[in-house]
């Protein structure tokens, strides 16, 4: 009897050891996923807030003797003519993406809808023709592109942008969505159109505010990738009144080559929007996901 | 899926084939109005492209004429990419590449998923840092990476001659022999989070009173996670991996900004490539017939993709 026990023991422990063990592991783990995800960033942030002269030493100053918000200061001002580029710059951004984002909720929503819904000769086939989109690179598509876009006049225009970038968030967009829209049990839209209430008025009422998580993840994947792109906003737009940020900053880097203050600082003023966007926003994304995407 | 499609199936089975289709279109024609716009825009932005880029393909473009005045080469686009050696280091740096930045970005992401999936105090906040690289863009997060491996004043470089393990700073992205590994660490940087959220999402599908009856069972961790968690997360990890390739394999920005395929081609992917081709020496011709075999490749993993995909969907019955 006290063997018994006494080896049931020993296993336990033996047992706790190696769940100890994992949990180690996974610490270890994390705090060196957290280094290396923090680390440039930190990087990144420290040298913003040194002066031009500090930044290029060697061994560096880990950390900054004079701190400086003048990189900052600089870019922000629209006194000078760096400011008002920046500024002007991150309008664009902000008037493209929302754009994009707007439209793109407009257009995926009736479609993910249909698609979960209606049973119409065709609808396997488009729905994966719609998800092929995702399959091919931009590069693909640029010359094409700009001489459509050019025969319809959109060249050096936000609109090009704004078409482009729609096809980019829909495939995603309309996937998570018809998942959302899979899960919606039919019987309550047929409750609402018993009521009375005719199809429209029961998918507005009815269905929408039950997909809301759905469509806000939707709306922040179209809004960041839109805030990100690069290479269509590169080969669309020649204006410099017109450009978009990220290709703004690689302008002001190859005309600053080393400036890496100011440029850390833009760098860091354009990644604040999405992120924070996201972070407020993180749990629906999530949660769309679960539900849309990988339940099924 | 729904009792509503269940019975339109059922119609649909019982109905003949063939001559009925155009009138069930007809029967259906309200219900193409929803996806309509969408379709309408896809067609604008893909279908055209998809046939340009093949009929240029066949074409030469020399420099200095103008578009419309290009010359039928037939085949000679093709032959000339696969019998040179730039093709060939491309490629392979191209399969380096994608599947280095795959492997890594998922089983890092997998990794942070599961070690997340336990609830502790600052897990909240933990996850949200990990998830930053992914949110920001791609040409911030190259420049922070450009001034990290700078060969004069990088912070790597600095640290590693400080501990003494390098008499002076390595060039990391001047040097043939470093850059593609310095650059796949900058691109698992941004990807791992993806496949973190995907699995993440994943792991919360996953029944907890299975993993408690294998606990009961005296199934260790390792066997709980192999034979239950595992097994749950396969769709969502074909799916991922899926993703993550193609996304790889259609990278850009990243090397573009960071060496622009340098030193002597040794950072250049098939897509920096084709862009090179396109618009830094104005071969149309060529790069379209480049950007024809990509299609190729991509279809066949397109294959694959939507089987996943469906695979999904076939599950519950429903499609």
């Amino acid at each position: 009897m006290s063997t018994v026990s006494a080896t049931a023991a020993r296993g336990q422990s033996a047992r706790r050891l190696r769940i100890d063990g994992w949990r180690w592991g996974g610490r270890f783990f994390l705090v060196f996923m957290l280094l290396y995800t923090a680390l440039p960033m930190i990087w990144m942030l420290l040298t913003s807030i040194k002066s031009g002269f500090a930044a290029m030493q060697f061994p560096p100053q880990w950390w900054p003797d004079q701190p400086t918000l003048a990189s900052y200061q600089k870019l922000l001002d629209p006194q000078n003519s760096v400011g008002q580029d920046f500024l002007r710059f991150f309008w664009n951004s902000l008037i493209v993406s929302t754009a994009t984002t707007i439209l793109s909720v407009i257009v995926a929503v009736p479609a993910a809808y249909a698609f979960s819904r209606f049973t119409f000769p065709g609808r396997n086939f488009l729905f994966f023709a719609v998800l092929l989109r995702n399959m091919f690179p931009a590069v693909i598509f640029l010359v094409p592109l700009f001489i459509l876009m050019r025969a319809i006049g959109l060249v050096n225009t936000h609109g090009s942008l704004v078409l482009t970038y729609l096809t980019f968030g829909l495939p995603l967009a309309i996937w998570l969505l018809k998942g959302f829209y899979d899960n919606i049990p039919v019987q309550l839209e047929q409750a609402a159109r018993i009521d009375g209430a005719t199809r429209f008025q029961a998918f507005v009422l009815i269905v929408m505010p039950l997909s809301t998580p759905g469509i806000i993840a939707t709306a922040i994947y179209s809004f960041i990738g839109a805030w990100n792109e690069y290479i269509y906003a590169y080969t669309f737009l020649s204006k410099n009144e017109q450009l978009t940020l990220p290709v703004g900053i690689q302008r002001f880097f190859s005309e600053n080559t080393t400036d890496f203050p100011g440029l850390m600082a833009a760098s860091f003023m354009m990644s604040v929007p999405v992120v924070v966007l996201f972070l407020l926003l993180q749990r629906y994304f999530v949660r769309a996901l679960t539900e849309g995407a990988v339940k099924h | 899926m729904t009792i509503a499609t269940g019975k339109a199936e059922a119609r649909r089975r019982l109905q003949p084939a063939g001559s009925s289709l155009l009138r069930k279109i007809w029967e259906h024609r309200a219900d193409y109005a929803y996806v309509l716009p969408a379709i309408a825009v896809m067609l604008i932005v893909i279908a055209y492209p998809i046939y340009y880029t093949i009929e240029l393909s066949f074409f030469n473009t020399p420099p200095g004429l103008q578009l419309r005045d290009k010359i039928f080469v037939g085949f000679n686009n093709y032959t000339a990419i696969l019998t040179s050696g730039v093709f060939w280091q491309v490629t392979f740096n191209t399969l380096i590449w994608t599947i280095a930045s795959t492997f890594f970005s998922f089983v890092l992401g997998f990794g942070a998923a599961l070690a997340l999936h336990r609830d502790f105090i600052g897990r909240g906040i933990l996850r949200a840092i990990l998830i930053i690289p992914w949110v920001i863009s791609a040409v911030a997060a190259s420049y922070i990476w450009k001034w990290i491996y700078h060969s004069d004043f990088g912070i790597i470089g600095a640290v590693l001659v400080e501990l003494g393990w390098a008499s002076r700073p390595p060039n990391f992205i001047d040097s043939v022999s470093t850059v593609l590994p310095s650059l796949i660490v900058v691109n698992i940087w941004r990807e791992f989070p993806f496949a973190m959220i995907m699995m993440t999402a994943g792991l919360q599908t996953v029944p907890e009173q299975l993993l408690r009856a294998a606990k009961v069972d005296g199934a260790s961790a390792w066997q709980r996670f192999w034979h239950v968690t595992f097994p749950h997360l396969r769709n969502v990890s074909t799916v991922t991996i899926l993703l993550l390739a193609v996304a790889n394999f259609n990278s850009f920005i990243i090397p573009w900004i960071m060496t622009g395929g340098g030193p002597s081609n040794a950072s250049h992917i098939w897509i920096t490539h084709i862009y090179e081709l396109a618009f830094g020496r104005q071969r149309w011709g060529v790069a379209s017939a480049y950007s024809v075999l990509l299609f190729i490749i991509l279809m066949t993993l397109g294959y694959f993709y939507v089987r996943a995909l469906s695979g999904n969907e076939r599950k519950d019955g429903s499609a």
